[in-house]
């Protein structure tokens, strides 16, 4: 189906939800703060401290072994020196949207939803690390965003996403094909359609977006192809919250191995076997953290 | 003897680099074990006097101790899990459609290091599920091999204990293993699909008439060898599968940097090397 069609679908069955989860309001102040260039890591804590949901979450992350701080961290302002005003405005994003929602009960079961969030995320910045790209907190954070609009499908169409659910269980297809095929519309778009609501940064939009074909990217293909594989590895390696699916895939026929191998030859040496096994090493970290994430809520 | 999760990091690199086999994290405490066998064995007292052993000249042989101790020889049915499910739900249909179009309906599956025959046997309960639909009218040739004729004589009487039998599905079991006095009894029906033979994978020439293959298995072998030696026999392999075949390694296992003319091709919790 074109992309059009399916990008106007999604903006209206997005457009036709009343209560649309927002950004918290706090949060959205802390990004606008974030872009004056003078702002002190003070003024950033004050501000942050006034929610206490984002606060306790943004401890939690920083303190998660995908940050792996020498010694733990407990106070907020320590945490923002430690990781700086450019990551503080990606956790802040993070933690706004696993906030937006939280409190509801969709057809996906939310902890698998946000293990294999973050388990992309995590992959994602490996990845990111190991061919050199130059920002792995950003390749880090659209891991974690990417599947979106899933949450939204799985809240806000959720009978019809039963029934996509089925029917990826029985005909053996792919979810975005099933959502393509039974809504007119997938994931990809009605995320995008949020993103843009809330003004996420055009290249996590692009993630949004076309981590299913980063050929097709327009602003990022690389961090595209970079959250592409890493999706893949996740559904691979137990973290596949679908996992209806048998999935398999060769690599040296992806796409985005094929770009990310263009642009960083490097690749080529990577030991994928070793990686695979170092990710299920990687699992228990990554459950752990979203547990502990939704423990208080 | 308990080791530092530095000391784990160092023998887990060190025993990947040298034998292509990973210990997962959750294994360390099962590893410190076994290592505490060998160092009792060697008379060495601390960690880094067994490392530097290992490291040393005469550290081959007794990495083949080592490497005894912690990959558990006995085999059992249904052991690969993982494996099994993306051959039976993924490859076995695909292998189908593509030698239809070839005008082929044999499928040939060779066990390399069958001991006593728990994988080739596996291998043929599966495949004999699919004869009434997927597999209807198909040849189906096993062939298992190993060096060691004891095994070999094992693989062919067909008679396990509980040890061996304890992965096996009901529906499997009921219909093909049947129990006398704890011993537990292949079907006929089963051990007619397969065959053993004694076979040295170092000897080339017998090794290049083992041919036409389109799964071949060879599990916790490849790890004993050096990396030439390694490479010649996975180019044996490779050569000895039909096009579009796969060759799949064991739990743990890694070929990387053995051969470059296999692709990775990956399934939930696996992977296998395509020709």
């Amino acid at each position: 189906m074109d992309k059009n069609l399916m990008m106007e679908r999604a903006e209206i069955v997005v457009g036709a939800v009343d209560d649309l989860p927002t950004i918290p309001i706090i949060a959205t102040k802390v990004l606008q703060l974030l872009n004056n260039p003078d702002v002190r890591v003070e003024e950033i804590a004050d501000l942050m401290l006034t929610d206490q949901v984002m606060t306790a979450r943004v401890m939690k992350l920083l303190n998660s072994p995908v940050y792996k701080p020498t010694q733990e961290i407990s106070s907020l302002k320590r945490a923002l020196v430690y990781l700086g005003l450019r990551h503080i405005r990606e956790l802040a994003l993070t933690t706004s949207v696993i906030h937006a929602f939280d409190t509801t009960t969709g057809a996906l079961e939310l902890n698998a939803f946000w293990e294999h969030s973050f388990g992309v995320g995590m992959v994602s910045k490996i990845i990111a690390k190991k061919i050199g790209f130059l920002d792995s907190e950003k390749a880090y954070i659209s891991g974690i965003l990417h599947d979106l609009g899933e949450v939204f499908l799985s809240s806000f169409l959720r009978e019809p996403f039963m029934k996509v659910l089925e029917y990826v269980e029985t005909h053996s297809v792919k979810l975005v094909d099933a959502e393509e095929e039974l809504l007119g519309t997938t994931h990809c778009e009605i995320g995008l359609s949020m993103a843009r609501k809330w003004n996420f940064p055009d290249s996590y939009c692009d993630v949004i977006s076309y981590h299913h074909n980063p050929g097709r990217a327009k602003v990022d293909p690389m961090l595209c192809s970079i959250v592409n594989l890493a999706d893949l590895f996740c559904a691979v390696r137990g973290l596949n919250y679908g996992g209806r699916v048998l999935i398999s895939f060769n690599l040296c026929e992806e796409e985005a191995w094929g770009i990310l191998m263009h642009a960083y030859p490097r690749l080529a040496q990577m030991d994928v076997e070793r990686f695979c096994y170092e990710l299920d090493d990687a699992i228990p970290d990554v459950t752990a953290l979203v547990s502990s994430m939704f423990a208080t809520s | 003897m308990a080791i530092s999760d530095n000391e784990f990091e160092q023998l887990r690199d060190f025993i990947y680099n040298i034998c292509g086999m990973y210990f997962h994290t959750s294994k360390k405490y099962f590893l410190e074990n076994r290592f505490s066998r060998r160092m009792e064995a060697t008379g060495t007292k601390a960690f880094q006097d067994y490392f530097l052993l290992l490291q040393s000249t005469q550290g081959s042989e007794e990495l083949t101790y080592l490497m005894d101790e912690i990959t558990t020889n006995e085999t059992y049915f249904f052991r690969n899990v993982s494996q099994l499910a993306a051959i039976e739900n993924k490859l076995l249909p695909e292998l189908v459609e593509i030698k239809k179009k070839m005008g082929s309906s044999t499928l040939r599956i060779w066990s390399a290091a069958s001991s006593s025959g728990e994988e080739a046997y596996t291998l043929a309960m599966i495949l004999l599920e699919k004869r009434s639909k997927l597999l209807k009218e198909w040849n189906i040739e096993i062939v298992g091999t190993d060096i060691n004729e004891t095994v070999i004589a094992q693989a062919n009487e067909g008679i396990y204990n509980a040890y061996s039998v304890r992965n096996i599905p009901d529906a499997y079991r009921d219909k093909y293993i049947r129990e006398d006095n704890g011993k537990f009894i292949l079907s006929p029906e089963i051990k007619e699909f397969v065959t053993f033979n004694k076979l040295n994978l170092y000897e080339d020439a017998k090794m290049v008439f083992m041919e036409n293959f389109d799964l071949i298995f060879c599990a916790n072998v490849l790890i004993y060898f050096d990396v030439a030696s390694k490479s010649k026999v996975v180019r044996h392999f490779y050569n000895n599968l039909q096009p579009n075949g796969y060759f799949f390694v064991g739990q743990s296992e890694s070929l990387h940097g053995v051969n470059d003319k296999f692709k990775t091709v990956h399934f939930p919790g696996c992977f296998g090397y395509k020709k």
